[in-house]
């Protein structure tokens, strides 16, 4: 619609101000037509989200960053400063002692308090209510009292959370964890506080939640339809830039790209297939943040094919990540060099030295040494998720490269790829990828190379020396000297090799013309409340 | 008359719990474990999957799942999602939308179709018919995604003419780009039947009968020709409907429409058992409704037709 509306409005205007000059002899001077007064609106284009509730949400990350605080923040340069928090402090990295900073209110008006954050982890880690993000948690005492292997559960509360005054509460973990500070950040929106309202009707809640943040939710979600946020007056962290924020729901993200082309919506994530022509299509408007995910080509560890060491390098020397990233992803990502994504603090950039870098002579040679490889390299990958050409790029690489007759065959959808994959019984590489959502080596770490860390069988290498080193390298408050820490877990790991790392994941937005600047953060989503729109926009 | 509806209708009952079942078999045949893929990448702690696959019944023999949706239906209770949305609910507040989408391709067809048959049956030979013939195959053999797409593109982006994506705009303008497009296919097909059917009414004795009398041309074509070209595109039209309310999914898509065919995509996309048969049964009683009404108008055209 847009344009022609647009036009119809200009034109509408243009006789509109023709008109009051004519009748009224110009009696206002200044002339006003700055018809939509001083507000500041951004659409951005949202998958529906259907769960708003930060504990079970899975899609509505960016929402949720609109309408609540969370209690410390990690800038885009992967720095941890304090929000909502005054201050999170530890003299043994276990037990913790978060105080709130004084004077702030959710959105009806009602404080937040140490009980509100007590209150609202119990119930995301109550077993019965099943909530999707439970699991961010889990290393609190009394999780496992919430979640018994069988039967319901005894109690309703955490022993770990301690409330110490309205301001003041403690949390007590069941291993040291230098680490805390940063899982209490924006991305891990479980931890994100709920008003006394809420725990009557989650129901009611979930229609229309309000929180700590700087956007307040103006009507009720309706499934497919806009959620309108407007600025939280007595918000009482830093103002936001903008006044309103509507997000959009698109069931094709493709569609929403489109949108954004037509200047109908100011803000998108741009969708695999349409990489390859961003650059193109937007020029500076688009941007791709760098983010704390990366991707893997999972090996089946337990198929002696596989199980030389030379091998498992041979296939990653011939992966020409390159040329990959510049055709799929139209070069906005970064070929890997190292075991965790370079945005985590101390990653140690380009440890997998000549391993990671293209070499077909070298990996072929590699692999004659090592006795060659009998049969087919079956890669397996999740079907309709638009990784077709990544995979096969990967199957003629080794093909080629290689010698060995290489093919790679998507599942039907993703739960059927998943249960296979939890079940190890893949029998060729396959996909592996993780999205830490708090920036730091020890997510990465953790979800791959910890069994049950997250990356369910992502790489199915489970060293009882590496986790031992994990748990070192956790009990580091410092964070300079935990980042060393966990280099060296990646320096003990790459001597095995288990699986090579692929690409340092970017998250790419493109922007109508009315923005100027899309900040972002370690997260790598959009910063929303801090968008820049140009002039008059 | 009325033992052939109750015919009929003991048809339907049957279709319905055939289809009911064989959906429900299918969803569930399906590889996966739709719980644990409820997370994405990030998966589900194993108490929260094991408290939802008791919820949502899935840790249950499939028969015995079966017969406790059809108990729900009976009850008017279409079941809940994986997530706890109420079926009908998120039915409810599509079907709307499909309908008017549908509807207004299917007006499209039937003025369009109508017309421009008839106009080349009438000039059949001539230039007009030649034209009318090349645009029926050119429309029937560019795939629907293709049009969608470069329609959206052109008169969306570029010229700005429609809205890109959205019922922002509501009915007409925001439908009419994606219901020209759902249009198209159905459009040509209609064409060709009706100038075929018209060609043939033009050749029969009783037209020659007719203009031998002296009726004039006008009241032949308009009157008599048009009622009998009418009863095979008629047909045609009627099972289209149901074509066009089920098969809106990749035009849905791509003009961020919030229909069934949208829903239906998603669910079998997330193993929602009672939401793919819930739109599924829908869509075929609406099928089997619409042929029903055809039949009996049919006899309405032309009352050689008898139901006995």
């Amino acid at each position: 619609m847009s344009r022609t509306r647009l036009r119809l409005a200009a034109g509408a205007l243009v006789i509109a101000v023709a008109l009051t000059a004519c009748g009224s002899g110009g009696s206002d001077p200044d002339g006003s037509t700055d018809a939509g007064g001083p507000t500041a609106a951004i659409s951005v284009a949202i998958t529906d989200p259907v769960q708003l509730i930060p504990g079970r949400q899975t899609v509505a990350y960016d929402f949720n960053m609109a309408v609540w605080a969370p209690l410390t923040w990690v800038d885009d340069a992967g720095e941890t400063s304090m929000l909502a928090a005054e201050s999170i402090e530890s003299e043994d990295a276990t037990t913790w002692t978060i105080t709130l900073q004084d004077g702030w209110t959710f959105q009806d008006g009602t404080p937040v308090t140490a009980q509100s954050y007590v209150d609202s982890w119990n119930a995301v880690a109550y077993g019965p209510n099943a909530w999707e993000n439970s699991g961010q948690l889990a290393n609190v005492v009394g999780y496992t009292d919430l979640n018994p292997a069988e039967g319901e559960p005894a109690t309703t509360e955490m022993s770990g959370l301690t409330v110490v005054d309205d301001l003041t509460f403690t949390v007590e973990l069941t291993g040291p964890d230098g680490q805390f500070p940063m899982q209490v950040s924006q991305g891990q929106t479980a931890m994100y506080p709920m008003p006394e309202s809420a725990f009557d009707d989650f129901d009611a809640y979930n229609t229309h939640p309000v929180g700590n943040g700087p956007f307040q939710l103006t009507n009720d979600y309706v499934e497919n339809e806009s959620l309108v946020v407007e600025r939280y007056d007595d918000y009482a962290g830093t103002e936001p830039t903008v006044d309103r924020i509507t997000f959009v729901p698109y069931t094709d993200t493709t569609t929403a790209y489109t949108d954004v082309q037509a200047g109908n919506i100011d803000i998108a994530g741009v969708p695999a297939a349409r990489l390859p022509q961003a650059s193109a299509d937007f020029g500076d408007r688009l941007y791709s943040f760098e983010a704390a995910g990366i991707s893997y080509l999972g090996l089946p560890l337990t198929d002696p094919r596989y199980a030389d060491v030379r091998v498992r390098q041979a296939i990653s020397m011939a992966i020409d990540r390159d040329t990959i990233n510049e055709v799929i992803y139209g070069g906005t990502f970064t070929p890997a060099t190292a075991l965790t994504p370079a945005v985590e603090a101390g990653t140690p950039e380009g440890i997998c030295g000549e391993y990671c870098e293209y070499d077909p002579e070298a990996a072929k040679a590699l692999l004659d040494e090592a006795g060659g490889f009998d049969g087919t390299i079956d890669i397996y990958y999740p079907g309709g998720s638009g990784l077709d050409d990544l995979y096969n790029a990967i199957a003629n690489n080794l093909r080629q490269n290689l010698g060995v007759e290489a093919v790679a065959t998507p599942s039907t959808d993703w739960a059927e790829f998943y249960d296979t994959r939890l079940a190890g019984n893949l029998t060729g590489p396959f996909f592996s990828r993780w999205g830490a959502l708090y920036p730091s080596q020890q997510n990465t770490l953790r979800a791959f190379y910890v069994e049950n860390g997250g990356c369910a069988n992502c790489i199915p290498y489970y060293e009882p020396e590496v986790a031992e080193l994990i748990a070192a390298a956790d009990a580091e408050v410092e964070p300079d000297a935990a980042a060393e820490a966990y280099a060296a877990v990646q320096e003990r790991i790459i001597q095995d090799f288990p699986a090579p790392p692929l690409f340092f994941e970017t998250y790419s937005y493109v922007t109508s013309e009315r923005v100027a600047e899309l900040p972002t953060s370690a997260v790598g989503n959009p910063t929303y409340t801090a968008v820049v729109l140009n002039e008059g926009a | 008359m009325t033992r052939y509806l109750g015919r009929r209708a003991v048809e339907l009952v049957i279709v319905f719990l055939g289809v009911t079942l064989i959906v429900f078999l299918m969803v569930f045949a399906l590889p996966g474990d739709p719980i644990a893929a409820l997370g994405g990448d990030r998966p589900l702690p194993a108490n929260v999957i094991a408290e939802l696959r008791g919820r949502y019944h899935l840790d249950e023999p499939v028969l015995q799942q079966y017969l406790r949706y059809l108990g729900g239906l009976f009850t008017g209770d279409l079941g809940t999602t994986f997530q706890g949305q109420s079926v009908a609910d998120r039915m409810s507040s599509r079907w709307p939308v499909t309908i008017t989408l549908a509807l207004t391709a299917w007006g499209i067809e039937v003025v369009l179709g109508v017309l421009l048959g008839l106009f080349a049956g009438l000039r059949k030979g001539r230039f007009g018919d030649r034209l009318v013939l090349a645009g029926t195959i050119l429309a029937t053999s560019v795939p629907v995604f293709v049009v969608a797409v470069t329609a959206q593109l052109v008169l969306g982006v570029r010229l700005g003419w429609f809205p890109v994506a959205g019922t922002a705009d509501g009915w007409p303008s925001g439908y009419l780009l994606p219901a020209t497009v759902v249009a198209i296919f159905g459009l040509a097909s209609v064409t060709r039947l009706m100038r075929g059917s018209v060609i043939d009414t033009l050749n029969s004795d009783f037209v020659r009968t007719l203009r031998a009398k002296g009726l004039r041309e006008r009241r032949v074509v308009g009157v008599h020709v048009m009622r009998n070209s009418a009863l095979p595109v008629m047909t045609y039209l009627a099972i289209d409907l149901g074509y066009l309310l089920g098969g809106t999914v990749v035009v849905e898509g791509v003009f961020n429409l919030p229909g069934v065919g949208q829903l239906l995509f998603q669910a079998i996309r997330t193993h929602e058992g009672p939401t793919v048969v819930g739109v599924s049964t829908a869509l075929i009683l609406i099928f089997l409704l619409t042929n029903l009404v055809v039949d009996l108008l049919s006899s309405v055209l032309d009352p050689r037709i008898r139901h006995e």
